[in-house]
């Protein structure tokens, strides 16, 4: 049991999450034409979301990311719901963030170590 | 707290991007089946047409409306000699236009590479915003 109220513990739940839905993608758009396959998300910013909705420090095991098949989108005549368009546009969100998190969280950690006057 | 879509330009782009694509699906369809003068049931093959609708309350992109049947007539060619000819010797033909095809093809290309571009330029903007984190 470990609660945080810490930007760097969100920040490498999120680097965690953004690794894990890279893998996600990379599998549906392996199975692009693969018959009766759904594709794969990973759910995090909603746990996160939920998470700091209630007050005080956040439990970490809440927010771990974790794969889930949405079952939401139309399927095709062979039962496959991956559309490789939307897999791009996914990929592209998922890079940005990755980027941006893993920038957040240097720039964090050089925060700290100014405070620290670590030369 | 609510899950902020940062990032909806992409999303809004892909739906674009599959918009056009399953246009583009139905013209390859339509030429491909420009002379198929027995889908099954005797009767030549009709041309489809994708239409596509937006949510009038928000900016949410494009998507797909319907995939209407063309009910135009079919135009009648004197082919004798074909084994589909009927006693006066006319073969229905599919109600499809393949230069008019052509160009539904080639502006569905466009608005697809539209979309493709904003998708990348977007991506572009996004990363040169990012390099102030460097």
């Amino acid at each position: 049991m470990s609660k945080t109220n810490s930007i760097i513990d969100f920040l490498e739940a999120g680097i965690r999450a953004e690794s894990l839905r890279q893998k996600a993608i990379a599998n549906n758009v392996a199975n692009l034409e693969t018959p009766g396959y759904r594709r794969i998300d990973v759910k995090f910013e909603e746990l996160l979301a939920k998470a700091l909705d209630s007050p005080g420090a956040v439990e970490l095991s809440e927010v771990e990311p974790q794969i889930h098949q949405p079952q939401q989108t139309p399927v095709n005549s062979n039962g496959n719901d991956v559309n490789l368009e939307s897999e791009v546009g996914q990929m592209v969100k998922n890079t940005l963030r990755y980027k941006a998190y893993i920038r957040l969280l240097n720039k964090r950690y050089n925060q700290m170590e100014l405070a620290m006057d670590v030369k | 707290m609510e899950v902020n879509n940062t990032f909806s330009p992409v999303d809004i782009a892909t739906s674009g991007l599959r918009a056009h694509s399953k246009q583009i699906e139905v013209i390859s369809s339509n030429v491909a089946n420009a002379r198929t003068t027995d889908v099954g049931n005797g009767k030549p093959y009709r041309r489809l047409e994708a239409t596509f609708k937006t949510e009038d309350d928000g900016i949410e992109g494009v998507s797909l409306d319907k995939i209407l049947t063309d009910m135009s007539d079919f135009p009648r060619i004197f082919d004798p000699s074909n084994p589909k000819a009927d006693e006066y010797g006319y073969v229905s033909m599919p109600n499809v236009n393949v230069p008019i095809e052509m160009m539904n093809l080639t502006i569905a290309t466009r608005a697809y590479q539209a979309n493709a571009a904003i998708l990348k330029r977007y991506q572009q903007m996004v990363e040169t915003t990012l390099e102030l984190l460097r």
